[in-house]
């Protein structure tokens, strides 16, 4: 490590220009760890709860598009069947990402409803081990069916880059993958931060989020939006694992993965707070790359569990986080 | 005593040590005069479910084989066992094969680590082992990656890491004017069973490895790793990687315009992965990896290969999309050479006798390799030898017997 911290040293010259790249790249896929935290802190402002097994979940987005895309693309030979008549108006593609959405959702709502609500008011652990062991038995069952082999999820458009930057005759590049990870990043932040602070859905939220107790008490049907919010936050990281899928081959594993990342940019950005996911999504992202060029590529693993250790020492609210009562 | 006594004393004597010896013989664990039993242990489940296949190739030549009569009229049994690729469980998978099954030998097992945890077991108990893992540690000897005589009952008739390494570094090598080449690997013994033979060759001819740098499993982008590479102007690549990490490396590579030669490991299937990177420009002419077989997968040379595998595998047992890949052939590969023992140790079997037949392996041609299985009592390590896949600018696919000079 010092000696790939002596050789940047001395070819600074050569190393700065791909500084650029580093942050474009760190802030690409930081948008991913984003859109994950995002789901994650959704899920935490209603329940309080932090979903360990989110990241299986996430996973399950991904194969759940590469399940029914082959049924969609069947059923749109039979033109008379709904997913025909849909298709003939939105891309397969876009129908099967609808209906993976609408399916991870649905799993959502059932998880938490069978599986959560009976033992909420339990103790803290019971909730973390039964959010873990829902994510293995996903995991289990996909790999089970899907681990024999690396698949690859269907692509909507072909793969292609542009160069965004040029520095000395250095290009700094960006794919159209990426470029479409960061608008659906920024709408989903937007939509979250309208329909959280603007809605009556959001302020319902909102006052689960200070006391179910109370909610309940001014007539709230507390496991009902409790239910919904699992949905929606389950649907909103199977965006994301559609995401991921695309950039990636399809991995029964990639949720382990992706639960750290989100987990690290929630705890950055502070446990709640939606545009403090976004921003801690970012700064891991962009702290992985300039660590792992400059430093040493052993970073990119490791920079998610420093953040979540150093952010726990210094200022455990996180950037942007308000103080409260964390049920794991 | 008279006679008769010392004639009936003899007689007793003989008889016992007959029974004895008859009943040593017919006590050889796994044996019976229908069956051998074998232990066919590898990641059924867990992340490197994967690597499965390779399993699934050895059980299907088995299972033809037994459709042929067997060997001297014993049948496999085929007991399957899961490691997870986890070393407690695999120590578990082959000590419930050893002492529960009581199985005659124990092969594939693909995952290194699981190997070297279970290494001293077999030694112990003198079980015959044929695996596919790649640390030359397994069954290396001086000149295959180890530093002493090998196990006495352990043996590839595959390549192993330090062969697999050795050709990588080789073809790189041939490259005209290559004096600079970067490694990209996992940091576990997989990996570096590959890829330090590979270095130890590339310095012996005078390049120089400037840059060996990490990508965890699991990674999902290689901008670090490619814009290091970039910054360094190497000549050639080594991706010491599985399948969705190689992946993430030729993506990143064509992304960066990094336009180096990229020579995978046999961690990753050829076809999949230039399907997987979905751009012919950031594979044509650019991907190359170890290919082990003696022509194209699919091709009519290898043909008899995949309907056997078709015929004697379940569908759940191959791909989602029934077609098989090239861990399956690399799992039919040991297969062959597992049973070539058992038809060279003929109807006395013993593992001593098993162990002595499979080291009169000497050239022998199994029909699916690129090279040819000897193995010797000093050398465990059956084919040392391999050719390279790549993609000619159109997309072809060509085997290449070193840089530039294709086979056919």
């Amino acid at each position: 490590m010092i000696e790939q911290i002596q050789s940047v040293l001395t070819n600074w010259d050569a190393m700065l220009p791909v500084l650029p790249q580093l942050v474009v790249s760190g802030i690409a896929i930081g948008m991913l760890y984003a859109l994950i935290a995002l789901s994650m802190t959704i899920l935490y402002r209603a329940t309080t709860v932090v979903n360990f097994g989110h990241g299986d979940l996430v996973m399950l987005g991904a194969y759940a598009l590469f399940i029914l895309m082959p049924m969609v693309t069947f059923n749109i030979a039979v033109e008379s069947s709904a997913l025909g008549l849909l298709a003939s108006f939105v891309p397969p593609f876009l129908v099967a990402l609808i209906l993976s959405l609408f399916v991870l959702f649905a799993m959502g709502y059932i998880i938490h409803r069978v599986f959560i609500w009976p033992i909420l008011k339990g103790p803290h652990l019971s909730l973390a081990l039964m959010a873990i062991a829902i994510g293995y038995a996903v995991r289990g069952v996909i790999r089970k069916e899907y681990g024999k082999e690396v698949l690859q999820m269907p692509r909507p458009f072909p793969e292609q880059e542009f160069e965004v930057f040029n520095w000395g005759g250095i290009g700094t590049y960006m794919t159209l993958d990426e470029m479409i990870f960061c608008g659906v990043v920024i709408v989903m932040l937007l939509v979250s931060y309208i329909v959280f602070s603007k809605t009556r859905f959001g302020q319902i939220v909102q006052a689960m989020f200070q006391t179910q107790r109370g909610s309940s008490l001014v007539g709230i049907n507390v496991m009902h939006y409790n239910n919904l919010i699992w949905g929606v936050g389950c649907s909103l990281g199977a965006l994301g694992g559609v995401m991921l899928g695309l950039a990636l081959a399809l991995d029964p594993d990639v949720g382990v993965w992706t639960l750290l990342r989100g987990f690290a940019a929630m705890t950055l950005g502070g446990f709640g707070s939606l545009y403090g996911a976004v921003i801690g999504g970012l700064i891991i992202g962009i702290l992985e790359k300039v660590l792992g060029v400059f430093i040493s590529t052993a970073f990119i693993e490791i920079t998610c569990y420093l953040v979540i250790i150093l952010v726990l020492l210094i200022r455990p609210k996180g950037l942007f986080g308000q103080h409260a009562t964390l049920r794991i | 005593m008279n006679a008769l006594q010392k004639s009936l004393k003899t007689a007793a004597i003989a008889i016992a040590i007959a029974s004895v010896s008859g009943f040593a013989a017919a006590a050889e664990r796994g044996i019976t005069d229908t069956s051998i039993k074998i232990g066919n242990i590898g990641p059924f489940s867990g992340k490197a479910a994967m690597f499965n296949p390779l399993n699934y190739g050895s059980v299907a030549y088995m299972r033809y084989v037994n459709d042929m009569g067997g060997v001297f009229g014993r049948k496999f049994d085929v007991v399957l066992g899961d490691t997870a690729c986890a070393q407690a469980k695999g120590i578990a998978a082959a000590k419930k094969m050893i002492y529960d099954e009581k199985v005659f030998m124990i092969t594939v097992n693909p995952c290194s680590g699981v190997a070297m945890a279970i290494k001293p077991t077999l030694v112990k108990e003198g079980m015959p082992w044929s695996g596919v893992s790649a640390n030359p540690k397994i069954t290396g000897s001086v000149g295959s990656g180890g530093t002493s005589a090998p196990p006495k009952y352990m043996f590839h008739v595959t390549p192993n890491g330090y062969f697999s390494g050795m050709t990588m570094g080789k073809f790189i090598m041939t490259k005209p004017n290559t004096k600079k080449i970067a490694i990209v690997a996992h940091t576990n013994d997989w990996a570096r069973g590959y890829c330090d033979p590979a270095i130890d060759y590339i310095e012996s001819q005078g390049a120089e490895v400037v840059l060996d740098t990490a990508m965890e499993r699991g990674s999902t982008d290689a901008t670090a790793q490619v814009l290091q590479i970039k910054t360094k102007g190497v000549d050639g690549v080594l991706g010491c990687l599985y399948q969705p990490e190689l992946v993430v490396l030729l993506k990143a590579a064509h992304k960066y315009k990094l336009n180096t030669p990229i020579i995978g490991a046999l961690g990753a299937d050829f076809g999949q992965v230039v399907q997987q990177v979905g751009n012919a420009k950031a594979v044509n002419g650019v991907f190359f990896q170890g290919h082990l077989y003696k022509d194209k997968i699919g091709s009519p040379a290898l043909e008899w290969g995949k309907q056997i595998l078709l015929k004697y595998l379940t569908k759940d047992e191959l791909p989602k999309t029934g077609d098989p890949t090239h861990f399956y052939y690399f799992g039919l590969f040991n297969g062959i050479g597992v049973v070539e023992g058992f038809r060279r140790a003929g109807r006395d079997l013993t593992r001593d006798t098993y162990i002595k037949a499979i080291e009169t392996l000497s050239d022998y041609d199994n029909n699916i390799s690129a090279g040819r299985v000897t193995i010797t009592p000093q050398q465990h390590v059956g084919v040392s030898d391999m050719y390279f896949n790549g993609l000619d600018k159109d997309g072809n696919e060509v085997i290449f017997s070193s840089w530039g000079k294709a086979l056919h």
